[in-house]
Parts: structure tokens; C-alpha cells; sequence
């Protein structure tokens, strides 16, 4: 990483670290946290669609596997880091099952295993742990927002590290070239499976941490709601928005989607997925790299209006 | 009637074809040879429609083919053979062959061409209600051009025809090839079984890493002395 | 054991229901290998179709078939000209993998444009012989959803005669075998493409009608759709009308029998485990041709 950018970061994060010491007003580090864990949810999903490319419609079932691992074993007496741990592994279990499976056949069967994953789950929790899970009075006198703050801005600190690194390790690369053809990649050696396991492990894991540390945050919910498809919704549509596949995606579409669903939900409650499943569509179609790629573009003109029309690249012949 | 002319195509980066020129005239059964990977079916899948040539032209009755959409193709009196028979594998014999009239100028006469066809390869006519993959190589080579034949061509194209069939077959699909011609079909034919290839044809023509390396009547070539040690004696090149 | 066959009798007469459902998908997915998981938004919608046009003319809802097939027909044909024809660009990964994510998007808008503006609550059909039962040796079938898996069956087996005797049903069928040999045949292979996609939504309409008469819908039975739609095309593989159907009879019976034996609230996981199930074991189906 470029020193420059490595420094603004820092400045960055050391700015957010700071903010709950200044601020005193909950309700906008509660906007800031969700800021934050969306930020961390939606890398975790751009791990494995956007680095591997390959589509997993079933984030909830490890986002909600993480968080409910945690909440049991945090109300039950572990601490809450443990526990986030715990909830992360049980998350990569069911992970490698459901790739191990699914990967070595290919088109939608991941996707949709990972669907049925995650509804298999909603509705099994939903039947046996149907009561709302509330945290003991004990713990709510002694809750500090500050805490799931700071730990929301570690995740993503985390998620976004560790996306930085993978986007430019050995491992990264092989798994970029397997999303953009896995055939012509695996003719170059590379092995397929082993990468797109490793991106599984990390991308669902970062998904139960996240899971972990939204349980470690809301006094009350039902379990079923932690397999809810929209967090697997979320996490789509803002690594979409931001642009799939890229470091900084993720981060701008998290921020625009919270802003933007906040802003909304005043007025109405569902009408922001009405427009966000719109939006999405036409990226996919006619802006696939989303914000980071329209940003790119902006820049361009802005920079090609700067200089005199004297560059003119060579146009490819073919029709 | 085909002119292809310094026709370049490539795969991505990757240049299959740097220039190549060949004519079919009417009437006429020409060749086209070479090694493997040499770009003869690139060639053909651009005559098809499939793969647009970067440079270069192809005309068909004097017009471009350019711009007009692979499945017009036919329409226009020229049909495919592809190379490892691509049939359809749910469907039976019949379906086939119906479906080979299709494009809307075969239509009207199909009943007729079915039975023209069935002459041809009587053998289809007793399977004609088995699906596809219950037959032979050779009997699937045979729907194969049937299918081809049903669209009323002027002009066959067939990419190696006898790939993979028995030695006996491939002296009767070819010579189902000549009586075709004889009833005034032209015919392209890709064909790795030189020899027998340029028995039959008039012309032929040698593509070689993307070129024509070589071209002349089918005596001619025979008695060439590159294309005996490539593709006719004991060290010819193996495909 | 009235009771056990009782529960298999209804088994069945929604796994009809959901080899319709299915029908459609595979026909779409079989041809142009476009998966769109908003298939089950698509039947929500053909269901709120013919409810609406009850509510407000009075019109029975299986007579309401003959406005919401072609009125999804056309729909279809929108889709595919507007959103789904603009995937056929990529080659069959790239393909699959963008209409996943489409139909993702356009499931998400049209659930909430439906909750918008029909609420949450959920919906039914009661025509005047809704009650009616038909009493077969201690077992009693709704009328209705009798009627519906007739109604259900029809529609396959027509589609199946569509595809085998209609000049276009066998270009599609050839499209969904080799779409270069089609080409080569002389078969416009996007034609080939919308028309599929036309028909497969006309069954989701078709399907959803039915469902809203028999049943009920509400803007959250597309999810629950799509996926019992997909079990069942996994479950019976590509290729096979007829074996979708039965595919759907299949997940209908496995239900019935898992609600009698774990109870009520698991009926819809089974269905889920069935699928990975299958996955594991046999991902090409059970009918594949």
C-alpha cells in the first residue's frame, strides 16, 4: 500500500477510534456502528462473489450461525471475544460443508445451496428457538455503546485489511483468475477448489464475526431473524452499489445503503428495497464496477477535459 | 458462388486465422486440408456465422456475408455439416431431419426432401423414430448431412466428416458425397482423411497456421510432393 | 390410516402445483441457462393478478386463467427484452451467474413494490363452491385444489405436446440441446430464447393463480416459491416435462410425509434438506434426459 494512503487511513480509523470519547450522542454512534458492521458485512460477502466470483445467496445462514453461537455462549458466561470466535468457526464448518459439495459442480448450485442453507436454518431456529432472546438486566445496566463501537470499527478495520491483502496475495490473484474463467485458470495450474474453499473460510468467517458482534449489540431479537435473507440482501446490494470485486466498494456502497435506507425508513419502511433491487439490477447491467466505477469515470472526464484531446488510444479492429 | 477472401479471425489474443483465400465455384467439390489446429474450422465457423473475421471478406452470390446474422445463413443456400456432428441429444432421426428445414424457403418442399433424403440413407428411414444416440457414428454422420441436405443447399459445407468412423463407412459417406454433387450440390469438405478427400474433389486447398500454404486440382495436389510427405506417405503428419 | 393417506392425498394435490411452478423454470433454465430466482415474485404476481381481477369483477379465478396467461406471456417477453435478453451476451458461467444476481434484484423490487401496495397480509381466493369436497373412501379433496392439479396437469402435458409437435417447440428443444447447431440449422436462437422465457413466466402466472385460489399468497410466498420451484428442478434434472411434474408430486408427498412425521413447522425444510440431499448425491436429478 502506497505510504500516502496507508497514512490517510490511519488518520482515518484513529479519527472514528476517537469519536465516542467526543460524542456523547447515541444516536449517531449507533448510525456510525451500523455503518461500520455493514462495511464489514459487505466485504465479507465481496470476499467470495466479488474476489472468487462466486455468488453466495445464503450469507445470512453465516452471519446468523456467528451471531447465534455468540449470543448463547455471551449470555451464558463467556466473554463475548470467545464467543465471537466460536461463532465465527461454527460458521466456516457449515461453510466448508456446503462448498465442498457445491463447488465441485459448477453454475448455480452453490448460489442456491446456499439459499437453501440459510432457509433450512431460519426455519428450523424459528421453530426451536422461538422465544425473543433479551440480555439479562445485569448486563443492559452495564452496557456501553462505546464498547460494540470500538469492536464494530475493529471488524472493519479487519474486513478491509484483509481484502487489501488477499486482493494482492498469490491466493487473490489465483482466485480473480478463477472468476474470470475457472477453465482458463485451472489450464494454468491453478487449483480451483482449494481457492475458492479459502475465499469460503474467510468470507464466512468474517460473516460470523460480524454476526457475533451484532449479537454482542441488540439487547433484544428473535433468533429467527439472524437468517432474515435480508442480510444476505444487504450484503449484496451494497458490495454491488459500492462496486463488487474492488477494495473500496464495499466501503462506499456500505455508507451510501445505510445512508440512504436511514434516510428513507423515516418515510417508508420497504420502499428502499424497492429502490435499491432497481439500482441493483442496472448495475449489474450497465455498471457492473457500481460507485467505484463511476467515480473512476468521473475522474476520467474530469481529467481528459483537464488535458488537450492529443491522446488518442488504439481501437481494437474486431466488430 | 464463395469467396473467401485474406480472411483473418482470431480466439481473444489468439490468431487462428492470418489471411485466408479460397474459392468454391458452382458445381464444384473443393477440398480444404491440413494438420490439426491449422484453423480449418475457424474458417468454416466464420463462412457459419459463428465468429466474426476480423479483417478480410466472405461473399456468397457476390453479396457480403459480414453483417448478415448466423442463422440467415442458411436461408441464403449454404449448410453446415459440423465438425463432430453436434445433434441435438434429446431428439430422434425424424426430428432432426425436420428440423433441418426449418429456415422458412425449406419449408415448402420438405416432404419431398425427407424422402430424397431417406433414398440417400435408407438406414435412417428404418430409424427414423430413434433418438440420436442410440446410432452409430456413421449412422449419426448420416443426420448429420441429412439434416444439412433437408435445408435445400446450394452449397455443403462438411468439417470432418470422417472423424472417428470406420474406414468402410467413410469410402460410403463420401461417396454419397459425389452422388449429392452430382445432383448439383457444391461441396466444401474439411476433411483429415486426405486421400480420400482428394479423390473426390476437384480443387483443394492447404491451410497451414492460419494460411494457404497450397492449392490446385485434386490430381495436382496428390502428385505435390509437399503434400505427399505431410499428408499421403508414411510420415505424414499424424492428426 | 385415513388420516396418513389424507395427508398424502393433499401432498399431492400441492406437489402438482409445484411441478408447475417448476415446469416453468426448468423450461427457461433448460433453454437459455438463465436462472431467475424471481420466479417465485413472478407467480406471487400471477396469484395477485387473478385475485385482484376477482375482487373487483367478480371473475372466477380459474376462468381468470384464460386473462393471466397471455397477460404473462407478454410479461414475459417484457422481462426478457428488458432485463434477462441482456444476459444471453456472456457465455453460460457468466450467464448464470448474472441472472442469479438479476433475478436477485428484480425478486427484492418486486417484493417490496408488492408490499407497497398490497401490504403484508395474506390473500385468498373463496369463490362460492370454495367449501366444496369431494368424498373419496373416507378421504375428502377440496374441489378447488383437485380442480388445480388437473388444471396444473393440463398445462405440462399441453406444453409437453407444444414442445415436441409445435415447429417452435422443437427449435427450442434443439436451442437447449446445442445452440451453435441450432444456429447453424437456421434457428433464430433469441427468438428461440424469448419464447421460452415467455411460456415459462405464463406458467409461473398460471401457477400463481391457482395457488391463490387453493391456498393463499401474500408479497412473501415469492422465496418460498422460487425455492420449492428450484428443489423440484434439481430434484427431477433438465429435459423432462413430464418428469418435472412428477418431481413436484414427489416434493408434495415428501412434505406431507415430513409433517407427519416431525411435525407441522419442518414440512418446508425437508424440502431444503431433499435439495442438498441431491446435490450430494445425484445433482444431475432424478428424470434427466
Amino acid at each position: 500500500m502506497r505510504p500516502a494512503s496507508a497514512a490517510a487511513g490511519l488518520v482515518i480509523v484513529a479519527a472514528l477510534a476517537a469519536v465516542p470519547l467526543v460524542v456523547r450522542r447515541e444516536d449517531i454512534l449507533n448510525f456510525l456502528f451500523l455503518v461500520l458492521l455493514s462495511i464489514a458485512l459487505a466485504q465479507s460477502w465481496n470476499v467470495i462473489a466479488g474476489y472468487a466470483g462466486q455468488v453466495n445467496l445464503g450469507h445470512a445462514a453465516f452471519f446468523g450461525l456467528g451471531a447465534l453461537v455468540t449470543r448463547v455462549l455471551w449470555i451464558a458466561g463467556t466473554p463475548v471475544v470467545i464467543g465471537m470466535v466460536a461463532g465465527a468457526l461454527v460458521a466456516v464448518v457449515f461453510a466448508l460443508l456446503i462448498g465442498w459439495a457445491a463447488f465441485r459442480l459448477r453454475g448455480a448450485y452453490f448460489a442456491i445451496g446456499t439459499l437453501a442453507l440459510s432457509e433450512i436454518f431460519r426455519i428450523t431456529v424459528g421453530n426451536t428457538l422461538a422465544e425473543i432472546s433479551t440480555l439479562p438486566q445485569t448486563t443492559i445496566a452495564t452496557y456501553r455503546l462505546a464498547n460494540r463501537y470500538w469492536l464494530a470499527l475493529a471488524l472493519a478495520v479487519l474486513a478491509i485489511a484483509a481484502v487489501a491483502a488477499l486482493a494482492r496475495s498469490r491466493l487473490g490473484l489465483g482466485m480473480q483468475a478463477i472468476r474470470e474463467d475457472e477453465d482458463a485458470a485451472g489450464a494454468t495450474g491453478v487449483d480451483a477448489l482449494r481457492l475458492k474453499l479459502i475465499a469460503l473460510v474467510c468470507s464466512t468467517a468474517l460473516a460470523g464475526l460480524v454476526g457475533g458482534c451484532f449479537a454482542y449489540y441488540h439487547i433484544s431479537f428473535y433468533p429467527s431473524h439472524l437468517f432474515s435473507p435480508g442480510w444476505t440482501f444487504d450484503a449484496v446490494l451494497m458490495t454491488f452499489i459500492g462496486g463488487v470485486g474492488t477494495l473500496h466498494g464495499p466501503v462506499l456502497g456500505a455508507i451510501f445503503y445505510v445512508f440512504f435506507k436511514e434516510y428513507l425508513a423515516i418515510r417508508w419502511v420497504d420502499f428502499h428495497l424497492l429502490i435499491f433491487g432497481a439500482l441493483f439490477v442496472g448495475i449489474v447491467l450497465l455498471l457492473p464496477g457500481g460507485l467505484v466505477e463511476a467515480m473512476g469515470k468521473l475522474r476520467g472526464l474530469l481529467e481528459s477535459a483537464a488535458f488537450t484531446p492529443d491522446r488518442r488510444r488504439p481501437r481494437p479492429e474486431h466488430r | 458462388m464463395l469467396h473467401v477472401d485474406n480472411v483473418e479471425a482470431s480466439y481473444g489474443p489468439f490468431l487462428a486465422l492470418s489471411g485466408a483465400t479460397l474459392e468454391v465455384r458452382v458445381g464444384e467439390i473443393v477440398a480444404l486440408l491440413g494438420p490439426n489446429g491449422a484453423g480449418k474450422t475457424t474458417l468454416i465457423r466464420c463462412i457459419a456465422g459463428l465468429l466474426r473475421p476480423r479483417a478480410g471478406g466472405i461473399r456468397w452470390d457476390g453479396a457480403s456475408l459480414a453483417s448478415v446474422a448466423a442463422h440467415r445463413i442458411v436461408e441464403r443456400g449454404i449448410a453446415v455439416v459440423p465438425e463432430g456432428r453436434r445433434l441435438f441429444a434429446t431428439m430422434t432421426v425424424e426430428e432432426h431431419l425436420d428440423l433441418g428445414a426449418f429456415a422458412p424457403h425449406a419449408h415448402a418442399g420438405r416432404v419431398q426432401r425427407l424422402e430424397e433424403v431417406y433414398t440417400i440413407f435408407p438406414v435412417l428411414r428404418e430409424r427414423r423414430g430413434q433418438l440420436v444416440r442410440a446410432l452409430s457414428g456413421g449412422q449419426q454422420q448420416m443426420v448429420a448431412i441429412g439434416r444439412a441436405l433437408m435445408a435445400a443447399p446450394r452449397l455443403l459445407i462438411l468439417d470432418e466428416p470422417s472423424l472417428g468412423l470406420a474406414p468402410r463407412i467413410v469410402e460410403s459417406i463420401l461417396g454419397v458425397l459425389g452422388e449429392i454433387n452430382r445432383r448439383g450440390v457444391s461441396i466444401l469438405l474439411v476433411e483429415q482423411n486426405v486421400q480420400a478427400a482428394l479423390v473426390l474433389a476437384h480443387r483443394g486447398y492447404i491451410l497451414e497456421s492460419g494460411r494457404i500454404v497450397g492449392e490446385g486440382t485434386g490430381a495436382a495436389l496428390m502428385d505435390d510432393p509437399h503434400v505427399k510427405r505431410a499428408y499421403l506417405g508414411p510420415l505424414a503428419l499424424r492428426h | 390410516m385415513t388420516i396418513v393417506l389424507q395427508q398424502l392425498v393433499l401432498g399431492v394435490l400441492i406437489g402438482g402445483l409445484y411441478g408447475l411452478a417448476a415446469a416453468g423454470l426448468s423450461l427457461i433454465f433448460g433453454v437459455m441457462k438463465v436462472l431467475n430466482v424471481a420466479h417465485g415474485e413472478l407467480i406471487m404476481l400471477g396469484g395477485y393478478g387473478a385475485f385482484w381481477l376477482f375482487a373487483l369483477s367478480g371473475l372466477d379465478p380459474f376462468a381468470a386463467l384464460v386473462v393471466v396467461i397471455p397477460v404473462a406471456l407478454v410479461g414475459g417477453a417484457i422481462l426478457y427484452w428488458g432485463l434477462f435478453g441482456w444476459v444471453v451476451r456472456y457465455h453460460e458461467e457468466t450467464r448464470i451467474k448474472n441472472s442469479l444476481l438479476i433475478g436477485f434484484g428484480l425478486g427484492l423490487a418486486l417484493h417490496a413494490a408488492a408490499v407497497q401496495l398490497w401490504t403484508a397480509d395474506e390473500r385468498s381466493i373463496t369463490t362460492a363452491y370454495a367449501g366444496s369436497v369431494l368424498d373419496v373412501g373416507g378421504v375428502s379433496l377440496p374441489v378447488v385444489r383437485l380442480a388445480s392439479l388437473v388444471i396444473a396437469f393440463v398445462l405440462i402435458g399441453g406444453l409437453h405436446l407444444l414442445l415436441n409437435h409445435w415447429r417452435w417447440g422443437r427449435a427450442i428443444r434443439a436451442t437447449a440441446d446445442d445452440w451453435e447447431a441450432a444456429l447453424m440449422t437456421g434457428i433464430d436462437v433469441r427468438r428461440a430464447y424469448l419464447i421460452a422465457f415467455a411460456i415459462g413466466t405464463a406458467l409461473a402466472g398460471a401457477a400463481g393463480t391457482l395457488v391463490s385460489v387453493g391456498y393463499s399468497i401474500s408479497p412473501s410466498i415469492g422465496l418460498e416459491w422460487t425455492l420449492k420451484a428450484l428443489i423440484v428442478v434439481v430434484l427431477a434434472g433438465l429435459g423432462s416435462m413430464l418428469g418435472t411434474f412428477a418431481g413436484g408430486l414427489i416434493l408434495g408427498v415428501a412434505e406431507a410425509c415430513s409433517a407427519m412425521v416431525f411435525g407441522g413447522p419442518y414440512r418446508e425444510v425437508v424440502g431444503l434438506v431433499i435439495f442438498l440431499v441431491v446435490l450430494v448425491a445425484r445433482p444431475q436429478g432424478l428424470f434427466a434426459k
